[in-house]
């Protein structure tokens, strides 16, 4: 552990310095005594002099591991532990605390370590427990039993075994649980297991259980705050917090949550009887109109769909700084990089908050706002990868634009055999064995609900929805609704799924290969070697529309060429196929303007107000499109956009926005537009027309008193 | 009030000349000797394009003597009527003490250009310092009557800057002319370029490395928020840098006196009306400036029809 992460660093290491130099020596005893007590600066004093002072003494390395997992830093309780292994290498406590810094940070690892730690010392019980623990995160309820067990026979009294299986008792709603740990640590691991299965308030209610055992157990204090700063209970969240924060315990997450709360300031909301949405005050006026007007959208259809009226608001938070967002998704497993849902409250990135065209936000919506329905409709008894797999489903069903494309993790993870089976699915988003599987795991858990729906139709999917929410298995719930044996499904998914990926599979390292040549014949202005090899690139991996694209360069020797309908024949389909850089869709905006084609041009760019809506240049274009097209409502939509953007004209946004008035025949809007504009600019001759024209005056009207100074 | 002083800042200019020299520096690399050529001679093309009585002198990469005498040549013609509007493009550095703009051979100081600035007769001047490190140059630059803009708040801001770009941009688009007088003034092109240059880095998701300035009481170090309310930026906005439109030639034209007299007026009016905005009832407010706006609009139809 090391003095100066936690904070008040140098000064700390000074002062621990001093005092080791100058008061007896301290014990681990000391230390430990000052751990419980909650005390993490002061314990972590004492066994950093300790172990400076017996450098190859194991224990002392150890202690400081275990004291950084416990505040909540596993990766710098990974060097620790690699120290101590370095000092002895099958040190059964060093081997045991890397497997609960991996379990901690969802490595795939923590199984594989905690064996070696248990093999090298076979009474170990805490990692027989760890074992457990993994095994009920990956939602392996007999293994986890099994596992919880076999520490009971070493330890009767193991608290994290027992809370392993109490957590499973009341995850499965079965009351009078024989498990009660009656600890507060082991309230903790409860509240853990809630937690990552969504239920927040449950896991609200076994942390208040824990603290009221320990109050000085910071780690579920924290983690309590934590929870109800999640469900939208800041008053007491930020109580709690800085409760945590006021006794030294300042670990990341307590003071980042602490600090995100304090910027609620920049915030503002807005209501309506279905939805709350908060927005960074800088781009509010901006995005409100769009993000309340998808989440309307989003709820009417989901409510069709999945048969069920919600009961309140849905709350989104739309957070333009990405540290800000990932706060909110602090200690939670797989990726969270876009969005993610507590109940009814769905926190998410900004559009402003990733380059332009990284990211579509109204699918990122979307994918969110089923999590609301399929978390409500089970209680958040739905496993992971049927929820991701349903949000997944849902970004394609709404359009086949959205949603992520078939990428290159899972190109080869199909080419390798590495899918899982549905039964251990969960698995890839809880402890991926490499990175790249949780987003193999969203692609397939979508895949999955995708044939699902083909096959046995959208009822289906409702039904295995309703049996979740009865707490029923994966793997019963495949039998009892598709009729078939987990393992018959995998089969028949592979063999639906592979011939839509054969193409793709088969030739994706000639693609690979035929893309670098592309680029050098480019550079060298070689266009007929792009004009020979381009299609078939195109056609060997259609969904790449990514930096570089074979439509945008083919669309581009196309545009050189002079052969403009090509060029914009090439754009079309790498929009269609789910193409999002800005650039690339105003270039065809413009091109199909010049075509003469502007009903299709202001579609092609109604597309950016869903990726990147923070392009004013965007929204002057297709205010213009819609006005001169006689669409009076995306007229006045789009240059309110511009106005609310902070315009570099502002005479002319007002100007722009009377016009869309005055041709929806909102004469009184219109006018006070106009006055804006002309407020702004006394002189600009449009605006001034206009005015004259919506005050039907006449050029020979008396002058007003003129007011000399 | 402001409107009056930019319609008597536009005739006088009408009759006088504007001297524009803008010079680009070293690039260092080919990348950014293009660039900075390319915008230079984007700046010149469209003062050209912009007309009137100009005389548009583009330098690329001179050296210190080739400035000096061409420094010399402006000062030889210009009149204390006159204006003078001197645009740097290109490098700059600047260790603690003194900036200076990277030329081939011997570099030229900021206190050497503010020499070569002084001896020019024109009274009227701008000078918008583009390149990195600007802001060490407005120490030695600034004086009374000059308009000073840097691209960089202080010296120590090194890395290359993109605000010649958009300076460039703003002398050749209408949404610069904020107020629609048909003359982009200092203040408003600034304004445009510095507003693009924050969205650059802001969509690029970078730390912006550069944050322009604008100096025109001759005693500040650059206000990045610049009004003609506050102290900066009063001067700026009543310097035109191009103009866009037909203005110039309608100051000229005897017929058309009366009618701008009375628009004159009018705009007189309506900036005295802003002005007592907070004392005055909204419905009323809103009231005389639509009385107002409709009587200079029914003006300016008139003019245009003469």
């Amino acid at each position: 552990m090391r003095v100066f992460q936690w904070g008040n660093g140098l000064r700390l290491l000074a002062a621990g310095l001093l005092l080791a130099s100058v008061l007896p020596a301290q014990t681990l005893q000391d230390g430990d005594n000052l751990w419980k007590a909650g005390r993490y600066q002061d314990a972590n004093e004492v066994y950093l002099a300790l172990a400076e002072k017996n450098p190859t003494n194991v224990e002392y390395r150890v202690r400081l591991g275990r004291l950084s997992l416990d505040y909540g830093y596993p990766d710098q309780a990974q060097g620790d532990f690699e120290k101590a292994l370095e000092i002895k290498p099958d040190d059964p406590g060093a081997l045991l605390g890397m497997a609960m810094a991996a379990a901690e940070l969802y490595e795939g690892k923590a199984v594989e370590l905690a064996r070696k730690a248990l093999a090298a010392d076979p009474k170990l019980v805490e990692a027989q427990a760890l074992l457990a623990r993994v095994a009920l995160e990956d939602n392996n309820n007999s293994r986890a039993a099994e596992e919880a067990h076999k520490a009971l026979a070493m330890d009767p009294n193991c608290v994290q075994a027992k809370a392993v299986l109490y957590s499973m008792d009341e995850l499965a709603d079965k009351k009078d649980s024989a498990w009660d740990p009656h600890d507060a640590r082991g309230y903790l691991m409860v509240g853990h297991f809630f937690m990552l299965n969504r239920r927040y308030e449950e896991a609200i209610a076994a942390y208040r259980k824990a603290i009221a055992l320990d109050p000085n157990l910071y780690p579920a204090r924290s983690e309590l705050g934590i929870q109800l700063m999640r469900l939208g209970q800041n008053d007491e969240a930020l109580n709690q917090l800085k409760i945590c924060f006021d006794n030294g315990f300042r670990n990341r997450s307590t003071t980042n949550t602490l600090k995100l709360m304090s910027s609620y300031d920049r915030f503002t909301t807005f209501k309506t009887d279905r939805t709350i949405l908060v927005l960074n005050k800088k781009e509010a006026a901006l995005l409100h109109p769009y993000f309340e007007s998808e989440m309307e959208r989003d709820i009417a259809a989901y409510e069709q769909k999945y048969r069920m009226k919600l009961t309140r608001p849905v709350q989104v938070e739309v957070y333009p700084d990405h540290e800000d967002f990932a706060v909110r998704t602090l200690g939670m497993p797989g990726l969270g990089a876009l969005g993610v849902t507590f109940g009814y409250v769905i926190a998410m990135d900004s559009p402003s908050g990733r380059p332009p065209g990284s990211f579509h936000w109204a699918s990122t919506l979307r994918h969110e706002m089923s999590h609301v329905f399929t978390l409500t409709m089970t209680g958040s008894r739905v496993p992971r990868w049927f929820t991701e797999g349903i949000a997944v489903h849902e970004e394609t069903a709404a359009s086949p634009e959205w949603g992520d494309r078939l990428g290159p993790d899972e190109i080869e993870a199909i080419k390798n055999h590495q899918l899982l089976s549905i039964a251990e699915l969960d698995r890839g988003f809880i402890h991926p064995t490499a990175p790249q599987q949780v987003v193999v795991s969203y692609f397939q858990a979508g895949k999955i609900c995708d044939f699902i729906n083909e096959k046995w139709g959208w009822d289906t999917i409702l039904a295995m929805l309703h049996d979740f929410a009865g707490d029923a298995q994966t793997t019963a719930v495949i039998r009892k609704e598709l009729k078939i044996e987990p393992e018959e499904f995998d089969k028949q998914f592979m063999a639906w799924l592979e011939p839509q990926v054969k193409t793709q599979v088969e030739h994706f390292s000639e693609w690979r290969d035929g893309m670098k040549a592309v680029q050098l014949a480019l550079a060298k202005k070689d266009y007929d070697t792009i004009l020979r090899e381009g299609p078939t690139l195109e056609t060997d991996y259609p969904d790449y529309v990514e930096g570089g694209s074979m439509y945008e360069v083919l669309a581009k020797v196309y545009a050189d060429k002079g052969d403009k309908a090509q060029a914009i024949d090439q754009l079309m389909r790498y929009v269609h196929i789910g193409g999002r850089n800005p650039d690339t869709i105003k270039l065809l905006a413009k091109d199909l303007v010049d075509a003469g084609r502007k009903k299709d041009a202001a579609d092609v760019l109604d597309r950016l107000n869903y990726i990147y809506p923070e392009d004013r240049e965007m929204h002057e274009m297709l205010g213009g499109l819609y006005f001169d097209l006689g669409n009076t409502q995306g007229a006045i939509r789009e240059f309110a956009a511009v106005l609310a953007d902070n315009p570099l004209d502002p005479a002319r946004a007002h100007y722009d926005l009377a016009r869309s008035y005055n041709l929806g025949h909102q004469t009184d809007k219109a006018k006070d537009e106009v006055l804006s504009s002309l407020e702004i600019a006394p002189g600009y001759r449009p605006a001034q027309k206009l005015l004259l024209d919506l005050s039907g005056a006449e050029t020979s009207g008396t002058s007003p008193q003129i007011k000399k100074n | 009030m402001k409107t009056a002083i930019l319609l008597l800042a536009a005739s006088l200019a009408a009759q006088a000349t504007t001297f524009y020299v803008t010079i680009s520096g070293l690039g260092g690399e080919p990348d950014y000797d293009q660039r900075f050529k390319l915008w230079a001679e984007d700046i010149g093309s469209s003062l050209k394009k912009a007309g009137g009585d100009a005389d548009v002198i583009t330098l690329e990469a001179p050296n210190r003597d080739q400035i000096r005498a061409k420094m010399a040549e402006v000062a030889r013609e210009a009149k204390p009527t006159d204006s003078l509007v001197l645009m740097l493009i290109g490098h700059g550095s600047y260790d603690g003490y003194e900036y200076k703009f990277n030329i081939p051979g011997p570099d030229i100081t900021g206190a050497e250009l503010a020499t070569l600035m002084d001896k020019v007769p024109a009274t009227r001047q701008c000078v918008v310092n583009m390149t990195s490190s600007s802001g060490g140059s407005i120490d030695s630059l600034r004086r009374q009557n000059r308009v000073v803009i840097a691209a960089t708040k202080t010296g120590t801001e090194k890395n290359a800057t993109v605000f010649a770009r958009y300076w460039a941009d703003a002398l050749r688009d209408p949404a610069a002319d904020v107020d629609k007088n048909d003359t982009v003034s200092a203040l408003e092109a600034f304004h445009y370029a510095q507003h693009k240059v924050a969205e650059y880095y802001d969509t690029n998701k970078r730390l912006a490395t550069e944050h322009p300035v604008l100096d025109d009481t001759g005693k500040g170090e650059g206000s990045k928020d610049p009004t003609t309310e506050t102290g900066d930026g009063r001067l700026a906005a009543a310097f035109p840098v191009v103009r866009l439109g037909a203005n110039a030639e309608a100051a000229r034209d005897p017929k058309k006196r009366p009618l701008l007299e009375e628009k004159e007026q009018i705009e007189q009016a309506i900036d005295q009306l802003k002005y007592d905005k907070a004392g005055i009832p909204e419905a009323q407010y809103k009231q005389q400036l639509t009385q107002l706006l409709i009587r200079l609009a029914q003006v300016q139809e008139a003019l245009d029809k003469q």
